[in-house]
């Protein structure tokens, strides 16, 4: 614990006492180092937990998350560097301070024990992505965008708080391990519907659900990158662990509750994708891109049979990796056109081909080709909810299908075709940009190889 | 005002106050509330215009009212116990009358319509003692006198403070009358556990009272009454902005800052008994109340709205108003959280 969560907390003074042109170096290398660590922690023997220490610990669930928290943050730090070059190195560290308090807002969440702990640390990150949409975004509407940010989240997550104490009170501790042996039954009642409910409603809004979606266009549309990549990559996936955590102890009434998230899910990852096609705003595309694959993992949570949580583990890291790297390519765009909008940005195959092959890439990623690892991510929790009732594959399909059809309408939209005729000036693309690229197609890549590691309770 | 006076004013109201706090007979307690009230009347007119007499007025009239049925119930109460020491079980229908008043005091709804327009109609400092330290005295009494209240109306007079003064405050600009309908909201958090553990009371009241002197002090500090004032002041006292706004999601109880412990352990008493409905109504309506703290925190540190002076040499002059005690009431209001356990222990 301590070898990951001191050195995050010294990158503050590490931004703060840098010297003005090192502090992009200095941060992107520490980080760097720092994201070696979760490696350390994947040697799990019989997938016991590795505890640190009474409060923090780490297990096959919540590794492979840390080890995307981990590697996000340098990728952050290479991102924003365009954005911010202007800026006073006042606010540049003020920016870095941010990510930085959110990601160790984000290691602890995901390493605590303790409920409770979970609880605090899971509002803390609310804080620091507020300042960073709000502060450093584009355009008018990112206050809009932070108020439905903050505010559907609080109001899932409060219920979350009252209930966790009532277990606290009821099972004498909310301790993550202990809670698997100690939960007692639900029952069908009317207050243990409610029970359920507020376990629940924190992180359906959070994955997001697609009835409680609103904020997740808006949040991740105003954001500047790094605030897109982390909402994208991390803060939905805490939401996918947070409910994959608590239905230890909501069973049996799991199968019967789950029928209408369950219906919410399948429908609305239709309804997303087919959005996906209508899309004239490039970052709102990857942003109902999201809404559709988080939608498969709270499909997986719910069914919660051993694949599906497997493949809800292997989606949650793919589909981090891939749309904060089609989050990356899109700021690639706006960097150079100020203007989110795709028709404005056409058939850039021809100025910047190699930005067309990280673009070829991430789109074919996201529509799930084999052999990735989103690919078995998608196929898992496929055939899971397959065994569930055979009527899911329609719809399943469905969606792959659709999936399919927006990636390739990003990828043609944005890489094919002549370039327009108004682009006369657009600078090449950066060394630093390739090698952002790179560093999150290289997971995928490898991860493909040997997925094992990231599925999570394996036996 | 006159020094002297001032003195005699000031320690008056203080003597009040204290008078109330270590008293056991009900007819010395009522004294120190109206020392406490006349004293304070005072103050409220410090700067002379019309809006503060109005609400200096205003205040003396609901507080001898309050006074009045307070020294009502210690009357009739005395047909019961027989004797004047606050034995802490007095009938159950004077106790009601007793509570009653003392809601009045506090401005719990529904006796809470005075309290946005006296601390409007006064300047930032008597302001703060009206929302802070006028407070104390009454929660005194209530400490001593908790097993007898009626659980029912108690609770119910904190869910309509809740409610009041979440939705009272959404539809305002001026700063004073936000702080006053953030302090309705927080009374009706305060007394809901009075029932169940009024230490908790306590601890949510010094948690308030801190908060509360946090963000006067701050708003004192560049005299700002209004939010078109406090989106100006970033030119003025650039550090201290970020620092309002912290402040304002402590007040609305985020985590990890210190707003969200005795949220936190209000809500932990309330489910040890089984109450679930209220804490969930409680929390999704203080939520109205972080929304237009968050409006406070987007004009102050988040946008840079239009104004009319943007020279850089204001806050590179030094700040001669004195600002008591910031810095520990800044650290105490941001960083509590991680002591929770210990504090816990007190309980």
């Amino acid at each position: 614990m301590l070898k990951m969560v001191f050195p995050t907390i010294m990158l503050l003074p590490t931004t703060w006492f840098s010297k003005n042109n090192l502090i992009w170096i200095n941060l992107t290398t520490h980080s760097l180092i720092i994201s070696l660590i979760p490696i350390l922690f994947f040697h799990q023997t019989n997938n016991n937990l590795i505890s640190y220490s009474t409060y923090l610990s780490s297990d096959p669930l919540t590794t492979p998350l840390l080890m995307l928290t981990a590697w996000l943050l340098p990728l952050m730090i290479m991102a924003s560097q365009y954005h911010l070059h202007n800026e006073s190195p006042l606010r540049k560290k003020l920016y870095l301070s941010m990510m930085i308090s959110l990601q160790i807002s984000l290691i602890m969440t995901f390493m605590a024990t303790e409920l409770i702990l979970f609880y605090i640390l899971f509002e803390t990150t609310l804080i620091p992505t507020l300042i960073i949409i709000t502060r450093w975004g584009n355009q008018a509407e990112r206050l809009n965008a932070s108020t439905y940010f903050l505010f559907y989240t609080l109001t899932g997550s409060l219920p979350l708080l009252i209930m966790l104490l009532f277990v606290h009170n009821n099972l004498g501790s909310l301790n993550i391990p202990l809670l698997t042996l100690t939960a007692q039954k639900l029952t069908t009642t009317w207050s243990h519907n409610l029970t359920w409910l507020a376990c629940m409603m924190a992180f359906m809004v959070k994955m997001p659900l697609y009835g409680l979606h609103l904020w997740l266009p808006k949040a991740h549309v105003e954001a500047p990158i790094a605030g897109s990549m982390v909402l994208a990559a991390v803060l939905l996936k805490l939401g996918g662990y947070g409910m994959m955590r608590l239905t230890s102890i909501l069973n049996p009434l799991t199968e019967y509750m789950a029928y209408p998230f369950l219906m919410l899910s399948l429908w609305g990852m239709i309804m997303t994708s087919s959005t996906c096609l209508r899309q004239t705003d490039l970052k709102s595309l990857i942003a109902y891109s999201s809404v559709s694959h988080m939608a498969l993992v709270i499909m997986a949570s719910l069914i919660q049979t051993p694949w599906s949580f497997t493949g809800a583990i292997v989606l949650m890291i793919a589909h981090g990796l891939t749309s904060s790297m089609l989050f990356c390519l899109a700021n690639s765009n706006y960097e150079r056109t100020h203007s989110r909008i795709m028709l404005l940005s056409r058939g850039l195959q021809t100025l910047l081909p190699l930005m067309a092959f990280w673009w070829f890439a991430a789109n074919l990623t996201n529509l799930a080709l084999p052999p990735t690892i989103n690919l078995i991510g998608e196929l898992l929790v496929m055939m899971t909810s397959f065994s569930w009732s055979h009527v899911t594959i329609m719809l399943t399909g469905l969606n792959m299908l659709i999936t399919a059809l927006y990636s390739l309408y990003m990828l043609v939209t944005t890489q094919r075709g002549t370039l327009t005729s108004h682009i006369i000036n657009m600078k090449p693309s950066f060394t630093r940009e390739n090698m952002l690229m790179f560093m999150h197609m290289s997971p995928i890549i490898l991860l493909s190889l040997n997925p094992s590691i990231i599925m999570g309770f394996t036996t | 005002m006159n020094p002297l006076a001032q003195l005699v004013i000031y320690s008056t109201m203080i003597m009040g106050t204290l008078i109330t706090s270590l008293s056991s007979h009900w007819f010395l307690a009522w004294a120190g509330l109206e020392m406490n009230m006349l004293a304070f009347t005072s103050i409220l007119i410090k700067k002379a215009n019309p809006r503060s007499t109005e609400a200096a007025t205003k205040y003396f009239l609901m507080q001898s009212t309050a006074s009045m049925i307070l020294m009502m119930a210690i009357t009739l109460n005395n047909l019961f116990p027989g004797q004047w020491i606050m034995m802490n079980n007095p009938n159950q229908l004077m106790s009601l009358i007793m509570m009653m008043a003392l809601a009045m005091k506090l401005g719990m709804t529904p006796f809470h319509f005075w309290l946005p327009e006296v601390t409007q109609g006064t300047p930032l400092i008597p302001g703060l003692l009206l929302l802070t330290w006028q407070k104390l005295a009454p929660i005194m009494i209530m400490y001593q006198i908790y097993p007898s209240i009626n659980t029912n109306i108690l609770m119910t007079l904190s869910t309509l403070s809740i409610m009041a003064g979440s939705w009272g405050g959404l539809n305002q600009t001026q700063l004073r009358k936000i702080l006053a309908y953030s302090s309705i909201t927080h009374m009706g958090w305060m007394m809901m556990t009075l029932v169940y553990n009024p230490n908790i009371t306590v601890f949510y009241l010094l948690v308030y009272i801190i908060m509360t002197s946090t963000a006067f002090m701050t708003l004192n500090l560049s005299s700002n009454t209004t939010t078109l004032m406090l989106s100006r002041a970033w030119n003025k006292l650039t550090w201290l902005m970020p620092l309002m706004s912290i402040t304002l999601l402590s007040m609305g109880g985020l985590p990890p800052l210190t707003g969200f412990l005795p949220k936190w352990i209000t809500i932990q008493e309330l489910t040890k008994n089984n109450n679930f409905i209220m804490p969930s109504v409680m929390v999704i309506m203080t939520l109205l109340n972080l929304y237009f703290y968050l409006r406070l925190i987007y004009t102050t540190s988040m946008t840079l709205l239009p104004t009319s002076n943007n020279t850089k040499m204001k806050w590179q002059f030094e700040n001669t108003k004195p600002m008591p005690l910031m810095p520990p009431l800044i650290i105490l209001t941001t960083l509590l959280l991680p002591m929770s356990p210990t504090i816990l222990t007190m309980f």
